[in-house]
């Protein structure tokens, strides 16, 4: 059996390794290795070795995620967005000009003579650029970097950075910073090619030290004919127009505009009388940052606060090119808006029609008739809009003296233009207008009475109680919504119409079409016009349009009307009407209830015919069509298959069968407390899958997002937020007539507009210079008025004094320029300001002053002066002498000065003292009762009540007995005001060639030097030599018992109680003075004498004894020396004696 | 009647409004001046009330100027700035508490410290939307534009009915630096009823009275109601009697409508049966619900407010038809702040229909869309570190 089974086992199945079919597997199997990360190829080495490790790298790569991560923002750029501000900074004689100069030549082709004030031209298909010089004044610099979007930062690279350019980039980091791109010149001044290696290295850190590592560093070699290397500007123009930009907070909540042009449009007669009277000055320029409001405050900078008397739109004179499909600009497109520097050929104006002349002498070069056809020719190529666009801009004026009719007043345009409050007599013919006067007499009733009048079959607002309406305070209300059921009422028989057609439809399905698509346009104006009369309803009252009317203007026209209208009663009787309704509600009392004050007639929600229209808002009713789930489940299946859309299904709530079949839908429908529309219709599968593609495009339009792996889920939906947030701002508007959409959202940016300003200042006018940037920053709500603004500050470590309380200070905050008087101040642990007099060094303290009202976190800058008078340049050097930001803004202030006051002890009993100098009277005493006071040793104390005897004295406790010699003093705070010192800026009034001589108030210090005042030193101030006696110690002495208690190696030893000699007599002689009588002492004398002559003679002795010896010695070694000398002869003379003779004896051998 | 601009002050005529003009004076920081104060009254200039409410203001804001001409007909408002912090406040009774709350709660995001207010006064007031209503409807419209609750809170401690008083209650309100733009155009459907019933100084069977009656109607359209009652003794209930209800419903979106009734005053020689006033009520709560919209009708104006002082972003909201009171406020809006709303007629498929296959005048309620942009108001007051 076993056997069996063996057999019967099939073959296993073996792979083949070698041969063809192995070959093949093998290639199949094979993966390509060069195509294979390392991770891939090698998975070991990327397995996870240590736990601890793979932790940390996670966190690390967690950290570097979350680096990149920024607090999304909505994006506010406008579709049509205004010209980039490039500005194009550096110290004089650098070649700003002629860089200016270049580029404009290599955008569109043309030369400019001079270029003065912002020039703007047009680069390419989406964007313009304004160019603007920026003059060698430090107010000018901090303008300009308030407004640049991009800066070309000039330096004069055989020179090197010069302090202007830190001063600027210094600027622009406390306001902002935009983008900055440095540009190397006069590179060819430097002949050595390594020195100009070097510069340009060296350069290129140091400015990358200041604005970042790797900003990019533009190299000019030199000048050709005056002019930069063509190649050389091209390239700098591409980086220009493919620039990116950040938002800037401050821009990002501000609006603001630079000005190009201005006018005076002040009576040359007024001017005549008295040239110094104030002027009316309309100034032009792009919107920018966020809309602008209408009647906002704006801050000119170098002129004030102002109110913009009036706003409007112009159509832009440097439009970009119209969106047609092509790759480059053709010639005409190429356009250049400058009216500072005299470029931009015929500008329209609301009131006239500007043309350039280019002097008086561009007519003399050719005959006139060459001129004029050329001018005509010219005219034709310039022109900037259809003849359309320009017919609207020419009024035509019907009477003299009356207003100017524009083709816009007889659209229903009403909003956009002005001296509507005539239009509706010269253009009768069209119905809307019609409205329109009507409603601007009576504001929106009168037309909904006629209206009610007219049908007369009047809805009322409750059913069965309509007539409570009639006497209704709120009639307004009741009114528009008569009115709107009126229009509802049409739209539905419409409706019904359209359902009937569907019922008999498929014949007639052509026309049912044609009346479908009619229905819808009348049904969309009906909407309008309801929509347009609930905001005529709300906002009647006001001015609505590109200019504001004056009130008796309204007044007058009103007259005219009464006058010429054949219903003279009835404007009449509706004014009068109002105007006792006014009365009325004048001293109503205030209710913020639906029905104010009356008690309304309810209608009874009970009965059966009124609660089905309200049975459906529960959530036991039947739900709309987007939201009942079987309706959703429907639609799915609709778009997963189209066929199966009109597919039979039940209704399980109800039990009813729905078949594919129109009449039992039908009938569904009129049953009572039917479904609401439920058609999926192939729009909304539509909307589906628009939203889709919508979601993808997102996705795949920003490939950031995908930098950031793992799970993110906050941070995507913040950034999904922020992007359905923009979305919606730009496309809810998008579709409002341009009029009422400039109500509701303001001036976008990038509108081109006119502002006029009343009561300027004549000086402005009269001392214009086009050099310096004219500035118009919107203030936002609050910002224009004046309070105490508390900020953090820090002196800036290149300026070389320290700032001084009370000194006055030049400080950029926002728009504005002003002087002030700061206090400086430190916060303490319990958040008190403590007075400083100076600012610290290389640390941040806290600055009161008092200003305009500022948003916290507005960072701003601080100078001492603004005149640039060079000797006091370089006597400064760095002329920011801080910089900070506001941290909180209020209406008072709490500055601490710490104060000690100083007494001394008149008495002092055991723990009670008497202390007198403190104070001067009894009642300053009385004020500080219970106060603590300390004395220098530290002993802590009390006031308690003040001497009757010594004025002024006190008696207090201490904790422990004090000394006379002992100081008392008493700590206490005193309150530093706020000086109330504004004064802004207004360096524009200044004449021309002495806008940079703005002086201010001046400092004390200023003021003493001037007038040469010295004041004595205090003498408590002055240095002295410090003269230190030497101290005197007392002896130790240990107490007895101490003694007792201490180790006896460290016990005292008394030198008495041994028993030697020696001590013995210390002992005596220490104890006893010895006094001799005269004769001892003639006795003692006589033996001292003795005695030293004794010494003396032993003295002598010694040394004659020591002489004596000397010579011996000497005597003595002479004497050896010669017997010596003796023997050795001797020994010569037997060695001769022996030589000789055992020669002799040689000689006998 | 819109205002004449004199100076930079805003100049207004008549005490009516009194309270929105000074509400957005101080919001805005722009001067305003009042003048024809009831002058043609036999009691003219302001009354307590409005004193009352200047006192208040004065008390959470630092550096306001405040002048009054001495027939009390004419005022010079000069706002400060808001302080907000801890502050006792004792209302006058000839308005109820709400009136006061309504401006407290309206400033309580824009203020230095968070609001801290203990008010002492008539908690339910006939022509003031009582201090239930508020907690229950007008916090969560605020939660919408703060987003995070870090101790918005309103306390009920005592009631007290007029026209004694003797309620208090505690409003806590954190600040913010600014509002977040709020898209609401769906409030769905409602799907809980709940209420409270007060009774003050009289017989508990009342309130149990109220109750029934609210009830019947209301359980005509829904399961799900349940009405409390809070019957107070002692010092809690006041020192007036009276009984009153608010119904709350609450939809699936965290929409809130109310409705408020009480009985009629002590001393006015009125009696109130309590099943009529549980049925006015429930019929009231009713109406609500059919105007509809994203918030309650009475704080329309609130919702304009915020959605006027959020960020320069767009915020749209559905709202039922406009109460008189909003349009006054929309206009003011537009004067302190320039803020102008576009506002449009939304037609709900279902007004067609329904009007399509009943004759009958079934008038649906108008829904109005109001589209703004914020000014991009900013916390001016308060402190960064």
């Amino acid at each position: 059996m076993a056997d069996d089974a063996v057999f019967d086992k099939k073959k296993s199945h073996r792979a083949k390794h070698a041969g063809r079919k192995a070959e093949k597997k093998k290639k199949k199997t094979q993966v390509d290795q060069s195509n294979l990360s390392a991770r891939q190829r090698n998975p070991k080495a990327f397995a996870i070795q240590s736990a601890v490790r793979a932790e940390r790298q996670f966190r690390r790569r967690e950290d570097v995620i979350a680096k990149k991560q920024h607090i999304p923002k909505v994006d506010k750029t406008p579709l049509e967005p205004p010209p980039i501000v490039v500005a194009v900074v550096g110290p004089p004689r650098v070649g700003k000009t002629t860089l200016i100069n270049n580029l404009i030549k290599s955008f569109i082709r043309t030369n400019v003579s001079n270029t003065k004030g912002p020039i703007t031209i047009v680069t390419s298909k989406k964007r313009r650029l304004t160019l603007i010089e920026c003059n060698n004044d430090i107010n000018s610099m901090i303008d300009i970097a308030k407004c640049a979007d991009l800066v070309l930062l000039l330096c004069d690279a055989s020179f090197g950075f010069e302090m202007e350019i830190f001063e600027f980039l210094n600027i622009c980091q406390v306001h902002g910073m935009p983008k900055i791109m440095g540009v190397l010149t006069h590179l060819d001044m430097i002949k050595n090619a390594k020195k100009l290696k070097m510069t340009k290295k060296t350069l290129k850190h140091r400015f990358w030290t200041e604005v970042y590592p790797g900003a990019k560093l533009f190299y000019l070699s030199g000048i050709i004919h005056g002019e930069y290397l063509r190649n050389e500007i091209k390239n700098l123009s591409r980086f220009i127009s493919v620039m990116k930009f950040r938002p800037l907070s401050w821009r990002m909540t501000h609006a603001y505009v630079l000005a190009d042009r201005l006018e005076d449009i002040t009576s040359q007669e007024s001017i005549r009388k008295d040239p110094k009277i104030n002027r009316d000055v309309v100034l032009y320029g792009y919107v920018r940052g966020v809309p602008l409001m209408k009647d906002s405050v704006v801050h000119i900078a170098g002129v004030g606060d102002m109110r913009i008397s009036e706003l409007s739109y112009l159509p832009d004179p440097c439009p970009l090119p119209s969106s047609e499909k092509k790759r480059h600009l053709i010639e005409r497109e190429r356009q250049i808006y400058a009216p500072f520097s005299g470029v931009g050929g015929i500008v329209y104006d609301k009131d006239a029609v500007y043309i350039e002349l280019k002097g008086s002498h561009s007519h003399k070069q050719d005959d006139e008739e060459a001129d004029e056809k050329q001018a005509l020719l010219k005219n034709v190529v310039e022109t900037k809009e259809t003849v359309d666009e320009q017919m609207q801009e020419t009024g035509l004026k019907l009477f003299s003296g009356g207003d100017l009719i524009y083709p816009d007043m007889l659209k229903d345009d009403e909003y956009l233009q002005q001296g509507k409050s005539q239009d509706g007599d010269s253009s009768s013919d069209e119905q809307e207008s019609d409205d329109e006067s009507d409603s601007e007499n009576d504001s929106g009733i009168d037309q909904s009475e006629k209206d009610t009048k007219s049908k007369s079959s009047k809805l009322p607002w409750d059913n069965g109680s309509g007539s409570e309406d009639e006497g209704d305070d709120d009639n307004d209300n009741d009114i528009i919504d008569n009115n709107k059921k009126e229009n509802e009422n049409d739209l539905n028989s419409d409706d019904t119409d359209s359902e009937n057609d569907e019922v008999n439809q498929e014949d007639f399905s052509i026309k049912w079409k044609e009346k479908l698509t009619e229905n819808a346009t009348t049904a969309y104006f009906e909407r309008q016009k309801t929509s347009k009369n609930i905001m005529k309803l709300v906002y009647g009252d006001f001015e609505i349009g590109n200019k504001t009317k004056n009130q008796d203007e309204e007044e007058e026209s009103e007259d005219s009307d009464d006058t010429k209208s054949a219903g003279l009663l009835k404007t009449v009787t509706s004014s009068q009407k109002k105007k006792h309704k006014e009365k009325e509600q004048l001293d109503l009392d205030e209710c913020s209830f639906f029905y104010s004050l009356n008690k309304p007639n309810l209608r009874d929600w009970t009965k059966d015919e009124n609660k089905l229209i309200l049975i459906n808002s529960f959530v036991t009713g039947k739900r709309s069509a987007d939201e009942d789930a079987e309706e959703l489940l429907k639609l799915d299946d609709a778009s997963d298959g189209d066929d199966e859309i009109y597919g039979d299904f039940e209704d399980l709530e109800t039990g009813e069968k729905h078949v594919n079949d129109e009449k039992t839908d039908t009938q569904s429908k009129v049953e009572v407390g039917s479904k609401r529309k439920a058609d999926p219709a192939k729009a909304e599968i539509l909307n589906k899958k628009l939203k889709l593609k919508a979601k993808f495009d997102a996705e795949y339009d920003n490939p950031d997002d995908h930098r950031i792996k793992g799970d993110h889920s906050y941070y995507e939906s913040l950034k999904a937020e922020a992007l359905k947030q923009s979305e919606l701002n730009k496309s809810v508007f998008e579709n409002l007539d341009n009029g009422l959409r400039i109500e509701v959202e303001g001036f976008r940016p990038g509108l081109y507009v006119r502002m006029l300003f009343k009561n300027m200042p004549s000086e402005l006018v009269t001392n214009f210079d086009s050099s310096y940037p004219l500035l118009i920053g919107a203030l936002n709500m609050a910002e224009q008025n004046i309070g105490f603004v508390s900020c953090k500050v820090k002196k800036h470590r290149w300026y070389k004094k320290i700032l001084k309380t009370n000194d006055p200070l030049i400080i950029s905050l926002g728009w504005r320029r002003f002087q002030t008087l700061p206090i400086y101040s430190k916060i303490e642990d319990d958040l008190k300001c403590r007075y400083l007099k100076y600012t610290p060094e290389h640390v941040t303290c806290n600055m009161h002053f008092y200003g305009p009202i500022t948003p916290q976190n507005t960072g701003f800058l601080a100078l001492q002066t603004v005149s640039n008078a060079t000797n006091e340049i370089q006597q400064l050097g760095f002329r920011i002498a801080a910089t900070g930001s506001v941290n909180e803004i209020n209406k008072s202030t709490q500055i601490m000065k710490k104060l000690k006051l100083v007494g001394t002890p008149l008495k002092i009993y055991k723990k009670t003292a008497f202390i007198k100098d403190m104070f001067t009277t009894t009642l300053e005493v009385a004020k500080f009762e219970g106060a603590r006071v300390k004395t220098v040793s530290g002993i802590r104390g009390q006031i308690k009540k003040a001497l009757s005897k010594p004025e002024g004295a006190f008696r207090a406790t201490f904790e422990d007995k004090i000394l006379m010699s002992d100081v008392v003093f008493c700590r206490t705070w005193f309150k530093v005001d706020v000086t109330k010192f504004y004064a802004p800026v207004v360096n524009l009034l200044l004449p021309i060639g002495n806008k940079n001589a703005w002086q201010g108030m001046k400092t004390k210090g200023q003021l003493k030097r001037e007038r040469n005042i010295k004041y004595d030193a205090n003498n408590d101030s002055m240095y002295t030599d410090i003269v230190r006696e030497p101290k005197v110690f007392k002896p130790l002495v240990i107490p007895k018992e101490l003694q007792k208690a201490l180790p006896y190696k460290i016990k005292p030893k008394a030198k008495t109680m041994t028993l030697s000699k020696k001590n013995k007599k210390e002992q005596f002689s220490g104890r006893i003075a010895v006094i001799k009588n005269p004769h001892e002492q003639n006795v003692s004398n006589v033996m001292k004498m003795l005695k030293t002559n004794f010494e003396k003679k032993k003295e002598v002795q010694k040394q004659l004894t020591s002489e004596k010896m000397k010579k011996y010695k000497k005597q003595q070694e002479a004497e050896e020396w010669r017997k010596i000398k003796r023997q050795k002869e001797v020994k010569k003379k037997i060695c001769r004696q022996l030589s000789k003779m055992s020669n002799k004896k040689q000689k006998q051998m | 009647m819109p205002a004449v601009i004199h100076n930079d002050v805003l100049m207004y005529k008549g005490s009516n409004l009194f309270r929105q003009r000074l509400l957005l004076s101080t919001l805005s920081g722009r001067t305003i001046k009042i003048e024809e104060i009831r002058s043609t009254h036999e009691d003219p200039g302001l009354k307590e009330y409005e004193v009352n409410l200047i006192r208040l203001l004065d008390k959470i804001t630092n550096g306001s100027r405040v002048e009054l001409s001495e027939s009390g007909t004419s005022l010079y408002f000069q706002p400060g700035i808001l302080i907000g912090g801890q502050i006792t406040h004792s209302c006058c009774t000839q308005r109820g508490i709400g009136y006061y709350l309504e401006v407290l709660l309206a400033l309580g995001p824009f203020c230095k410290e968070p609001l801290n207010v203990v008010l002492q006064g008539v908690t339910h007031h006939d022509l003031d939307v009582s201090v239930d209503k508020i907690k229950t409807t007008a916090l969560p419209i605020l939660l919408k534009f703060i987003l995070v609750d870090d101790g918005l809170e309103l306390k009920v401690v005592r009631r007290g009915a007029p026209p004694l008083g003797g309620g208090e209650i505690v409003f806590r309100c954190p600040v913010r630096r600014h509002l977040r733009p709020l898209q609401w155009t769906k409030w769905g459907l409602v799907k809980r009823i709940r209420g409270v019933v007060y009774a003050l100084r009289v017989s508990p069977t009342m309130a149990n009275r109220v109750v029934e009656s609210a009830k019947g109607v209301m359980l005509n359209f829904l399961p799900d109601v349940y009405i409390n009652t809070d019957q107070c003794r002692g010092p809690n209930a006041g020192k007036s009697p009276g009984f009153g209800i608010s119904l709350l419903a609450e939809t699936n979106d965290k929409t809130f409508y109310c409705a408020e009734s009480k009985s009629s005053d002590a001393g006015t020689g009125e009696v109130t049966l309590p099943e009529d006033l549980g049925r006015e009520c429930a019929l009231k709560l009713l109406d609500e619900i059919h105007r509809g919209g994203a918030v309650d009708s009475s704080f329309q104006w609130i919702l304009a407010l915020w959605m006027a002082l959020g960020q320069k972003d767009v915020s749209e909201c559905v709202v039922g038809p406009l109460s008189d009171y909003t349009i006054k406020f929309l206009q003011h809006l537009k004067e302190f702040f320039g803020v102008m709303f576009k506002l449009e007629v939304i037609r709900t498929e279902d007004d067609d229909e329904g009007s399509a296959d009943e004759e009958d005048k079934t008038p649906s309620a108008q829904r109005i869309k109001m589209t703004c942009i914020g000014i991009g108001y900013v916390n001016i007051s308060k402190r960064t570190l």
